[in-house]
């Protein structure tokens, strides 16, 4: 131990703080996929160039939103021109975000990226990098950038959720809306509906957080991406609406590529 | 430096390209800052050679510029595991200590402490979350404290180890994790520490060495130049450990309990799961083949007949 100049790191990184290193630009071309067909599918939102990831903060390995927007209920309502294959679009409940981890684990398949030869002692490659995707809805989440592939399972499966929130949509019955709660825990102070029940306001580091995101995008796609009309509903001025789509990268992109779909300006 | 290597190690014997060392240099980055510095500095200068970062912030390091490059060096130059140079293995939620003469934790073997895990959710009436555990060939005692961390209080684990080096490790790692009350370390070969006592075994766990003797000298530099051949070399055809510790887990389990081994890959897993079928006189049960990750049969599990 005496040659171990760094044994001391794990007092930082044991103590249950979340460390997250800064891996740009990392090359998946390195990465050979066990199934190659995921690679190709459409609504394979691949989870990479990881660049400050603070899990789900801010997800800059959110490559592609609108493209592929699943409908949580039977109507087979789409939106976006969307290139959702069809017959996986049924009756299926799309309660993914209120389920343990261990039930949404139940739900996914999960991999690491093909190590070539024999592994195991054979090797000496860090290939602990994990990839999870969620057989209903195809959403795959993955992984790389911790040293165990059990600290990159958990990062995969949070960031699943929040892939979950981005393109699982919900309908939203517009007549007599109330918004959720887990939506009113997530807006600014400033909103006229926010009684006492709701607390202080909760951002991405809660894992809360997913489900007041997909309310929210739920009811902006409800008003084909107004602002305005959604401000309205939340009891907030739309200037305050914008700024809390605009402190959310996913949440802003998400919102963005739906507004350009309907040519609509982005938000800035 | 790290650039430099391309994929001349990748074609050679199937060592790391350049992509895998400027991660492995950011994180020796990572862990040579100094306590309280961000952990996310943006680490830019991975294309560099030396620790040198990108952002006009003084920033606090453990240790000299000058060692750390004289460290990388040796990563590129010698071939040495980055897991050698820092000292330190992140395996399952652990961070485990290492140092030359032990074998660095490999990402497969996290999957045991998943089967324990299993098992342990299952059997809780069975008591053998309050049983006594061994991790036979502990190594860093990977195995063993991770699976400490998941007995109920009364449940122990015993780690055997040959290798002093490793037994001297793993009591460092149990002592970091405060298991000592839980984690008993024992040098010898196997079985052999074991005392009349702590033959009722409720689990046992391995990771021996299982590489056919024929294979060390074509393994990557970084495993057969610096990792102990103590733990990889299974004889002839890798399964000399491997068949010595099933015979010991037909007697030394108590009914019921449960063992779990890694193996080289389908081959020894079927071979094993064979023979402990044909073999063993059905005194191991529910023997079951499982892949790891990478989709590679690399365990055999299952349990002693009632």
């Amino acid at each position: 131990m005496a040659s171990s100049v760094f044994w001391k790191s794990w007092i930082r990184i044991g103590s249950d703080l979340v460390v997250v290193p800064p891996y740009n630009r990392f090359s998946w071309r390195c990465c050979c996929y066990r199934t190659a067909r995921w690679y190709k599918q459409p609504n394979c939102l691949a989870a990479t160039g990881n660049n400050k990831i603070n899990f789900c903060a801010k997800p800059s390995w959110v490559t592609s939103l609108s493209n592929d927007i699943w409908w949580g209920n039977s109507d087979s309502r789409r939106c976006c021109g969307s290139n959702v294959n069809g017959s996986t679009n049924g009756n299926y409940k799309s309660d993914y975000l209120r389920i343990s981890d261990e039930e949404l684990m139940s739900q996914c398949e999960m991999d690491t990226f093909k190590a070539s030869g024999p592994g195991g002692q054979h090797r000496n490659k860090r290939e602990s990098a994990v990839r999870l995707k969620h057989t209903p809805t195809g959403i795959i989440a993955q992984a790389v950038e911790d040293r165990s592939q059990h600290k990159n399972r958990a990062s995969a499966l949070s960031r699943l959720r929040t892939l979950i929130a981005l393109k699982v949509r919900n309908p939203v019955e517009l007549d007599a809306y109330v918004p959720p709660q887990e939506l009113l825990q997530i807006l600014p102070a400033s909103s006229t509906l926010r009684g006492s029940r709701s607390g202080p306001q909760i951002g991405p580091n809660n894992p809360k957080y997913v489900l007041g995101l997909q309310a929210l995008l739920d009811l902006i796609f409800a008003v084909n991406g107004s602002i305005k009309d959604a401000a309205v509903m939340l009891g907030l001025s739309t200037g305050a609406l914008s700024r809390l789509i605009l402190s959310d990268d996913s949440l802003r992109m998400a919102v963005n590529e739906f507004r350009a779909s309907k040519s609509m300006k982005p938000l800035k | 430096m790290a650039t430099s290597v391309g994929s001349k190690f990748l074609d050679l014997d199937n060592g790391p390209d350049s992509t895998l060392l400027h991660r492995e240099l950011n994180w020796l980055i990572q862990d040579s800052l100094g306590e309280g510095e961000p952990a996310t500095l943006s680490c830019a200068a991975s294309a560099s050679s030396s620790g040198s970062t990108s952002s006009k912030k003084v920033v606090k390091l453990r240790t000299c510029l000058d060692d750390l490059y004289r460290l990388w060096k040796e990563r590129i130059e010698d071939r040495r595991p980055f897991q050698y140079l820092v000292g330190c293995e992140h395996w399952r939620d652990l961070v485990l200590s290492v140092e030359e003469g032990v074998l660095i934790p490999r990402p497969e073997t996290e999957l045991i402490v998943d089967f324990v895990e299993d098992v342990l959710a299952e059997n809780y009436g069975d008591g053998l979350k309050e049983g006594l555990w061994a991790d036979l060939g502990t190594g860093s005692g990977a195995l063993a404290i991770a699976i400490g961390r998941i007995l109920g209080c009364n449940g122990r684990v015993i780690a055997t180890d040959l290798s002093p080096v490793a037994v001297a490790v793993t009591e460092y790692n149990v002592k970091r994790y405060c298991l000592q009350d839980k984690v008993k370390v024992k040098q010898g070969s196997w079985f052999e520490p074991l005392e009349e006592s702590e033959v009722e075994l409720g689990g046992i766990v391995s990771n021996p060495p299982y590489i056919p003797s024929d294979n060390i000298a074509g393994l990557q530099a970084e495993v057969s130049k610096h990792e102990p051949i103590l733990a990889l070399d299974g004889g002839a055809n890798g399964m000399k450990d491997l068949l010595h510790l099933c015979n010991g887990a037909a007697s030394m389990l108590r009914p019921g309990g449960f063992f779990a081994f890694e193996t080289n890959g389908e081959q020894q897993s079927q071979f094993l799961a064979g023979y402990m079928e044909s073999e063993l006189g059905g005194r191991l049960v529910d023997i079951k083949i499982e892949s790891d990750l990478a989709g590679i049969p690399r365990f055999v599990k299952g349990f002693k007949a009632r």
